[in-house]
């Protein structure tokens, strides 16, 4: 198939400056670990608010884990993990993390990490979080604590999650004592209020961000958002990251009103479903060669978790608790296919998407699953043309380059005749 | 009689609300013997290959017995999966019970919530009435049960019963009317209290891992001279380990049950299955044990790492295959099973 001109998407002027962001995240880390401040790891879909309402320092492996594959680290950390008996099958966050602490790296540049107080994870997502953060509390000896929360699936009723939240919603609240027990104080409600009110506006100006998206052409591409997204969930709770996105907003603003998009020539709109290959982020500026731009990820927009309609934000501020429940059972990331499928048919009609794109995560199990259900049912249902691809986000040894730019160039092939019709 | 089967990757079902009900709980296997095709359409190649089987199974037509489903939480494969089941099984009646990943207090009563949920919608589907009488007249049956698997249990280390046939007779236990399968293993005890133990010198293993549900897979261990003579696994110890209490609310009881009894790798602190099994090598006397984890089966393999280095410390040997849930994979594992036979002494 014949390539168009090389045309380059242009990353917002604001996005530049994520890096000095997440660079004061990193310093906050070292700070606390310097002042003897209290340090917590969370698995991502844990309440992070509440740490920070806690005055504890959240330091988020999964990051860490991202930062390693960026730099080129994460296959060094994996294999060690493997030598070290962890199979090849699992998960390459787990594994890179492992790797860092194996390799004692405390190098941030590396994605290295420290030994923290105590550890918050949640099935939330995935099992692998707890079992993750147990193997790993079980080696540095730190206290560790899980939020179990129930599975809603695709016929689980109204009542049912009542008293779903019911369950999770104790759970915070032994959270809280739990960490009060290690810390010796209490939470300040007045704090978590501040915290959930910050948190509420992060999340919104993400998803303001996400509606400029909408416009065609989509003022903003994933050299946005794919990194865009990491204060959503290392730092929900703080102020300075909401300027940051204030700015973003502002730029893709003015970049919607004077009808220019993140692309120069934008000629189909896609969605990728999964999380990136983080080892290999150049490889999304592949799909530009044809003018083809990513217009939405579930994974970066669900991490903006206020999401459900039934939440206000006077709810969230004034019960920044056990509002935390009704979050996590409805995390877009882990909706049951029946929602999942809905949820995708209709942002393909509101973003005008022509085609989508699944990543089967190698290894993301809970991720993976349903995809070959959502691809049929977008195909046969909806008509909406899908593609899977098959790599891994931290494991560069799973990703076949060759297999996967063949496939993506015979889907942009497809979109093409698509358009002519 | 309707059954109701039961997707389980531990054994938290609690079958006595079923049984109050007047239904035969049907804990659903896999056929190692089964060419997959049409799982292969729903479930990545990556996923574990024992849900993937028990879903072509599914797919293939379920006995017209059969008039519902429960799956119970036990790791990611089952509730996602669970959907993908509800797409395409036909079934009327399917329900995904989410047994707590947590044991304490609060999960303790969740789980009675979601058992009195479970009720409810049988009570409704099938027009039963399932009174706590009725489930507390179950639990003293399948206690009577328990007891007499855990008697039974005994003669594999005695080395009167192969620890394959004690794998059928579990097997058939979960399957079965209860009341049929009392009166079968009061036959079996007393057969085996006369029974004289085998000839043949085996080697003495402690068995542990994912669901093992394929007895062949024991037998061909015992071709190679090794005898299963305690386990910890779903389809074994862990399925009759203790007993339910008899007074009191019986709802609460199963909840309690289940989450008190010997804990499994679904749930948390996984790493405590250890402290179980190095009692068992202790009591039992076993030459070695053996975690077995199906393709893909990441609670094990998340363990894995943490057991071996534990046995090492004690110096027992241990010894870690993963299976391709066929039995063609036999003849490629029994090299590595017979340099294991080889390595550990015999007593
Ligand atoms: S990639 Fe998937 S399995 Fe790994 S930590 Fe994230 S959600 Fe869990
Ligand atoms: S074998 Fe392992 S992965 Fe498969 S269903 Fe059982 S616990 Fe889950």
């Amino acid at each position: 198939m014949s390539k168009g001109k090389v045309i380059k998407s242009q990353m917002l002027g604001a996005t530049q400056k994520l890096k000095n962001e997440m660079g004061r995240h990193y310093l906050a880390i070292e700070q606390a670990y310097r002042e003897g401040k209290p340090v917590a790891w969370a698995t991502s879909g844990t309440p992070v608010e509440l740490l920070y309402a806690m005055d504890v320092q959240p330091s988020l492996p999964e990051n860490s884990a991202t930062i390693s594959a960026a730099q080129k680290y994460s296959q060094n950390f994996i294999e060690v993990a493997e030598d070290a008996g962890y199979s090849y099958d699992l998960c390459s966050y787990f594994k890179t993390n492992m790797g860092v602490t194996l390799t004692k790296t405390t190098d941030l540049g590396k994605g290295g990490i420290r030994k923290p107080t105590f550890m918050l994870s949640s099935d939330v997502i995935c099992d692998t979080h707890v079992d993750w953060f147990q193997v790993q509390a079980e080696r540095f000896k730190v206290p560790h604590f899980t939020i179990d929360v129930p599975h809603v699936v695709s016929n689980t009723t109204n009542k049912q999650k009542n008293y779903y939240k019911k369950y999770v919603k104790e759970q915070l609240w032994e959270f809280l004592d739990f960490m009060s027990d290690i810390l010796g104080y209490e939470m300040d409600m007045e704090k978590a209020k501040e915290v959930a009110n910050n948190s509420w506006d992060l999340s919104m100006v993400w998803q303001d961000i996400y509606k400029l998206r909408k416009n065609i052409p989509s003022p903003v591409s994933t050299k946005d958002t794919f990194g865009g997204l990491f204060p959503l969930f290392t730092m929900p709770g703080l102020k300075t990251p909401i300027k940051l996105y204030k700015r973003m907003y502002k730029e893709a603003k003015q970049r919607v009103d004077s009808g220019v998009g993140a692309l120069e020539e934008e000629n189909y709109r896609l969605m990728f479903e999964g999380i990136p290959f983080w080892y290999n982020l150049k490889f999304f500026n592949f799909l530009e060669q044809w003018g083809a731009i990513i217009v939405y990820e579930p994974y970066t927009y669900s991490f903006s978790k206020f999401m459900n309609p039934d939440i206000t934000k006077d709810m969230i501020v004034s019960n920044p608790v056990e509002s935390m429940a009704e979050l996590m059972l409805s995390f877009w990331y882990i909706y049951d296919l029946k929602t999942r499928i809905k949820k995708f048919e209709e942002t393909v009609k509101e973003y005008n998407i022509d085609g989508v794109i699944l990543h089967n995560n190698m290894s993301c199990r809970p991720n993976s699953c349903g995809q070959y259900d959502l691809k049929k049912h977008l195909m046969d249902d909806f008509d909406i043309p899908c593609l899977i691809i098959d790599a891994d986000m931290n494991d560069p040894r799973k990703l076949n380059t060759t297999q996967v730019t063949n496939k993506l160039e015979s889907f942009i092939e497809l979109l093409r005749e698509r358009k002519k019709r | 009689m309707t059954k109701i089967a039961i997707v389980d990757s531990g054994v938290d079902t609690p079958e006595e609300i079923l049984m109050a009900a007047d239904i035969i709980p049907f804990r659903f296997f896999g056929d190692p013997s089964l060419n997959i095709t049409k799982a292969n359409e729903h479930v990545p190649p990556n996923h574990c290959i024992w849900a993937r089987n028990l879903l072509e199974r599914a797919l293939n037509g379920l006995d017209a017995d059969i008039k519902g489903l429960i799956t119970t939480h036990g790791c990611d494969c089952t509730n996602r999966e669970f959907d993908i089941w509800l797409e395409c099984v036909d079934l009327d009646f399917m329900y995904f019970l989410n047994a707590p990943l947590k044991r304490d207090k609060a999960a303790i009563k969740f789980f009675v919530d979601d058992m009195k949920e479970l009720i409810q919608q049988l009570e409704t589907k099938f027009n039963v009435k399932i009174t706590k009488e009725k489930i507390t007249e179950a639990i003293k049956l399948t206690n009577k049960i328990r007891n007499l698997l855990k008697e039974i249990s005994e003669y594999r280390s005695k080395m009167v019963l192969k620890g394959s046939e004690f794998h059928e007779i579990v097997k058939k236990v979960q399957q079965e009317d209860k009341k049929q399968t009392l009166a079968m293993l009061e036959n079996k005890l007393e057969e085996l209290k006369n029974k004289e133990t085998f000839p043949e010198k085996m080697k003495r293993i402690l068995l542990t891992g994912s669901v093992i549900d394929d007895s062949e897979f024991i037998k061909n261990l015992e071709t190679l001279g090794l005898q299963v003579v305690m386990d910890d696994i779903c389809i074994g110890t862990r399925y009759f380990w203790d007993s339910i209490e008899e007074n009191g609310d019986p709802i609460k009881a199963l909840s309690k049950y289940h989450l008190k009894k010997p804990i499994y790798s679904t749930k948390i602190p996984s790493l405590q299955r250890f402290d179980n099994l190095k009692h068992f090598t202790e009591k039992y006397e076993v030459d070695g044990v053996l975690n077995v984890a199906q393709k893909f089966c990441e609670p094990i393999l998340y363990d894995h790492p943490h057991m071996s280095k534990a046995f090492k410390a004690l110096e027992i040997p241990y010894l870690f295959v993963e299976i391709e849930y066929s039995r063609e994979s036999f003849k490629q594992l029994a090299t590595r099973f017979e340099a294991f036979a080889e390595m550990i002494g015999g007593k």
